[in-house]
């Protein structure tokens, strides 16, 4: 039996948020994700911390409670975490479960487990099949109904292609008898290396649809002493972190959320980026180096008074806003030209509407570039990603020239997967399809 | 309730269903009767002199694997042997090889004439006698009554037979035969539901007036490999066929001629099958095509009738001879037997239960083209499901099914029994969810433990499987403990002969993944104890379970995430109709399939989300309160 994992609160803001394990490894889970939990006893809370991975910062501090089973709700194992409630503590710490090996709950699941284990009537159960059914059913329409169809329209189509290449390999494995055109596997690898590239597309843009839902990761980088941390107490609004005019003084990241017009913004300043012989403070680039990776828009502080110093400079690319700070100054000759930044001065708070702006305008930026193409919904992108790692494996087996039947397996996995997004595709309809495609039978 | 003659088992029809269906029942100890038409005719091959193919091949090792007889009989009179997709995996090669026809049926009536408990009658059924509900007995035409316990209808192509050639059509089984028109009327008297079907069959030429050099020859393998694990050898004198093609100038003369066809003008209200369509459809449905294949099968040693296979038809006979002709070295063939089309009926197989014996009357059991099937081989395998359980149903003994992860045989019954048909139904490889651990040559590991508690493994079959058994055994443990390192001067030379790098330490069983790596470089790897057990068919077998092992395990996540649920059992006495919330017609649909799990009821065709989720609901609440 897996271990399944959920918000059990509803999505949103609130106070606290509560995520839910139920399983045989829901203990063993908690116990890698939160520390000191070696004295954990059943039906008791303990006060305990969540570290973001590989380091010893705090994502948040919470509460876990174990229930034993089978004294628990399910009547398996259980783990309730209560953080707080935020959405991007809450994606965190869904993400760092199923990392360590729990799967995203299907709807009504822990009722049906409860109901298996007896720890609930079937007068009970009952109120909750309509939620089943219409969480069920809606999985499959909830695209047509949300976003006009395009999603699965998008997916279908998809699906389509990948049902192609499923009947023709099917065909070659049947009817070897049969004077069939034989598969040519240039073409069929061309065919899955697109399907699996739009099926990555669409669950790329679950990562922008789910930064309305759950807010997004900023960071703050630059050279030091450019003012990152000016900047980022500006946007906090009160004097979080340390300033002063020694370079390098931001030795450690420092995380806050902020609320921009209703969205949750996770903000982290960083320590500048230089080459330096300091132990401390290079740990502390190494963990900007992190927090860029991490971050989903990336804001790049640049001194605007610095006439000749070497600032550090990324790849333009669509996740950063190029921010000219310390405009109050005179501005230095080789920037006064420069379009496709935003002025600011974080010490007087001129321009600080406009990034703000700005940051938003990329919230929005998904909308306008991939309209309707959002997938909201966790589950959704959980399948999308596993399809997209089956036809990985079908591509790899094509590459090392395996036979059929197991390229196959791989893209029934994945047919069968993005199958639970728009509806299942029979063997009777492949079947279908191969008897109007080929003309088969002696 | 007085009878000429009392068995325990009687099964109507000695094709290739009925065969297997008497054989088994009897073996099994029950005193029974096989009764037929005409008893010169018990075996025929109606349509293609051949047995195998991709799955059909699967299909017949686990008959033989389970204890029946078409393996052992299609060796003994095998004319052409040929392993199938042999450049693909295991899981996909099957065997298939042409008859003798006329071999094949004697070699058939021998095996049976040699069954103990076992009786043959030549007779023409025309009526069941029911009692209470059950069956007790069938009238013949001639007016003699036999009583049993339990009957295995098996008719085939012969209930209520329709035959067509060109505008003409008569009743009759297959050509020359009568058909079984009073049973049919029985059937449909009890309330059965009763469906038509169709399928046809290609001209036999005189293969004297073939110009045999302008066909490319299709020779079998050098070294045929069996059927049925007693088999050692093949001992029949191997021949071959020969491939030809249609011109387009043929196809147009079809074209031109349409509404000489019962399929075109309207006659034929069956269904026929997609995957075995007539020279008529092939021209109609895929007109760009401008030739279609053909094969010249000859039908056995002593005959010069050779099978036109791919060239199905129902055209009028002096037709189909002006149409022969147009086939490239077909010029001054004559035709022996001309080709037709047969109409027939199929009982509705959603009446059976996973035994294969209807709800409606108890001990009446249905197999093969009565459950809407099609070929030799699905037949077989049914006709031994109903008659182990028709043999079990008299002894009291518990039914016999098998899951669809253990066999293909499981996987078609419960097709028919969840999904019923809308054509003739063919078994594809790609029907089974599990075809990588299905595969033809792992049936006895699969299935020959099942046949002995049955009780129709032998001894010797049963010593000969263990022997195996102990072989893969040690072979297995062999490929696991057999390790490269390093360190060693074999490792290095592997390395240079692979020309790739394989790591500090790697053992046999690892290195056989490798591409490029064939058995017999595997073999030579071995200890040398291990190479001197050492069996051809032992180091597939093992060298396929160590290939897919990895993807079973893959497909098995996959299917345990989505259909974690499908093993959950539907007890026998769960009233759908008390279930809230299920609309009266998915109750129908559930009451007619009576799923047995719900794996089973998910796949009924029509289902609902929502009804399946009331039904999980319900199901899971029941789970442990039985």
């Amino acid at each position: 039996m897996s271990t399944i994992v959920a918000l059990s609160t509803p999505p949103g803001r609130g106070a606290i948020a509560v995520v839910r394990l139920s399983g045989p490894d829901a203990l063993s889970i908690t116990k890698q994700l939160a520390v000191d939990l070696d004295n954990v006893k059943a039906r008791r809370a303990t006060l305990s911390k969540i570290n973001l991975p590989g380091t010893q910062e705090t994502l948040d501090e919470v509460l876990i409670t174990f229930f034993k089973a089978p004294d628990s709700a399910t009547g398996e194992d259980v783990i309730e975490i209560s953080c707080h409630g935020s959405p991007v503590i809450v994606r965190e710490i869904l993400d760092l479960t199923v990392s360590m090996g729990a799967r995203l709950a299907a709807p009504g699941e822990f009722t049906l487990r409860a109901l298996t284990n007896r720890k609930i009537n079937l007068v009970q159960a009952e109120a909750i099949r309509d939620l089943i059914a219409a969480q069920t059913e809606a999985a499959v329409k909830q695209a047509a109904r949300q976003i006009g169809g395009e999603l699965s329209h998008t997916i279908t189509s998809l699906e389509e292609e990948l049902i192609g290449v499923i009947v023709l390999l099917e065909s070659a494995v049947e009817f070897v008898e049969d004077d069939l055109p034989a598969a040519e596997l240039g073409s069929v690898k061309a065919t899955l290396t697109s399907v699996q590239k739009g099926i990555g597309d669409l669950a790329d843009s679950y990562s922008s649809g789910r930064l309305l839902q759950s807010g997004i990761k900023v960071a703050i980088i630059g050279s030091p002493n450019v003012g990152k941390s000016s900047l980022f107490n500006r946007l906090v609004s009160r004097d979080r972190a340390i300033v002063t005019d020694v370079p390098g003084t931001t030795r450690d990241t420092l995380s806050e959320t902020i609320d921009l017009e209703g969205v949750p913004v996770f903000l982290t300043d960083t320590a500048g980026l230089r080459d330096t012989t300091d132990t401390i403070e290079s740990l502390g680039i190494e963990r900007t180096q992190r927090a860029i990776v991490d971050a989903d828009l990336v804001l790049e502080v640049i001194d605007a008074s610095d006439a000749v110093g070497e600032q550090v400079s990324r790849d333009r690319d669509a996740s950063s806003i190029r921010v000219l700070n310390k405009c109050d100054l005179a501005v230095a000759n080789r920037f006064v030209s420069e379009k496709d930044s935003v002025r600011i001065s974080a010490l007087t708070g001129e321009g600080i509407e406009s990034l703000r702006t700005a940051i938003l305008a990329f919230l929005h930026r998904g909308d306008v570039d991939n309209e309707g193409l959002l997938v909201t919904n966790a589950r959704h992108y959980d399948l999308l990603k596993t399809a997209s790692y089956e036809l990985g494996n079908a591509i790899s087996a094509l590459n090392d020239e395996l036979s059929e039947e197991l390229i196959l397996v791989s893209l029934h996995n994945a047919l069968k997967f993005l199958g639970q997004i728009t509806g299942e595709t029979t063997t009777e309809d492949i079947l279908s399809q191969v008897f109007a495609t080929f003309c088969i039978g002696k | 309730m007085s009878f000429d003659e009392s068995f325990d088992v009687i099964v109507i029809g000695a094709g290739h269903a009925g065969c297997e269906a008497a054989s088994a029942a009897a073996r099994l100890g029950s005193s029974t009767a096989l009764v037929t038409l005409n008893l010169d005719l018990v075996g025929q091959m109606s349509c293609n002199p051949a047995i195998g193919g991709i799955a059909k091949g699967h299909l017949v090792r686990e008959i033989d694997a389970l204890g029946g007889i078409m393996g052992r009989v299609i060796d003994r009179t095998g004319i052409q042997f040929r392993l199938l997709n042999r450049s693909r995996g295991p899981a996909v090669q099957s065997p298939r090889a042409q008859a003798d026809r006329m071999l094949y049926r004697s070699e058939m009536r021998r095996v049976l004439e040699a069954t103990a408990n076992l009786a043959l009658r030549q007779g023409k059924v025309v009526d069941l006698v029911i009692h209470n509900g059950e069956v007790v007995g069938i009238d013949l035409e001639d007016g003699r009554r036999f009583g049993a316990a339990a009957i295995v209808i098996a008719t085939g192509t012969f209930l209520n037979g329709l035959i067509h050639t060109g505008r003409r059509t008569y009743s009759g089984g297959r050509t020359g035969e009568p058909a079984a028109t009073e049973l049919a009327e029985s059937l449909k008297r009890l309330g059965f539901p009763i469906g038509r079907l169709k399928t046809g069959t290609p001209p036999r030429l005189d293969g004297r007036t073939i110009d045999w050099d302008r066909f490319e020859p299709q020779p079998g393998d050098v070294e045929p490999i069996p059927f049925s694990f007693a088999t050692d050898r093949i001992e029949q004198r191997q021949i071959k066929c020969y491939v030809g093609y249609t011109t387009s100038g043929l196809h147009d003369v079809i074209r031109a001629n349409l509404s000489e066809s019962p399929l075109y003008s309207g006659k034929i209200k069956g269904i026929g099958p997609r995957y075995c369509p007539s020279i008529e459809d092939k021209v109609v449905k895929f007109s760009d095509k401008s030739r279609h294949q053909l094969f010249l099968e000859p039908e056995g040693h002593d005959t010069n009738e050779v099978y036109l296979n791919g060239f199905s038809t129902s055209l009028p006979a002096e037709l189909q001879q002006d149409l022969i002709r147009m086939i490239p070295g077909l010029d001054e063939a004559r035709i022996i037997r001309p080709g037709y089309a047969i109409e027939y009926d199929f009982v509705d197989p959603r009446e059976l239960g996973p035994d294969l014996q209807t709800r409606r009357v108890r001990g009446l059991f249905h197999a093969g083209q009565i459950n809407g099937t099609t070929g030799y081989e699905e037949a077989a395998c049914q006709g031994l499901m109903a008659g182990i359980n028709a043999g079990m149903f008299v002894q009291g003994r518990s039914p016999f099914r098998l899951l669809r992860k253990e066999a293909y045989t499981g996987v078609l019954i419960e097709d028919l029994i969840t999904q019923g048909v809308d054509e003739p139904y063919r078994i594809f490889t790609s029907r089974a969810e599990y075809r990588l651990a299905l595969r033809y040559d792992n049936a006895d590991e699969r299935l020959e433990k099942y046949g002995r508690d049955i009780g129709l493994v032998g001894d010797s079959d049963w010593d000969r499987f263990n022997a195996r058994q102990d072989r893969l055994a040690e072979l297995r443990q062999a490929l696991e403990t057999t390790r490269f390192r390093r360190s060693e001067a074999k490792h290095a030379a592997l390395q240079a002969q692979l020309q790739t790098d394989l790591g500090d330490v790697i053992s046999l069983a690892q290195l056989a993944k490798r591409p490029g790596v064939t058995p017999d470089f595997v073999c030579r790897l071995l200890p040398v104890s291990v190479q001197a057990n050492l069996c051809a068919p032992d180091l597939e077998t093992a060298l396929a379970d160590n290939l897919y092992e990895g993807y079973l395990r893959s497909q098995e996540t996959a299917i345990e995430r989505l259909y974690q649920h499908d093993s959950l059992r539907i007890p026998n006495q769960l009233g759908f109709r008390a279930l809230s919330g299920l609309s009266n017609e998915i109750v129908e649909r559930l009451e007619r399939v009576r799923p047995s799990t719900f794996g089973e009821a998910r796949r009924i065709p029509g289902m609902t989300p929502g009804s399946l989720s009331t039904l999980l609901v319900h199901l899971s609440a029941h789970q442990k309160s039985v």
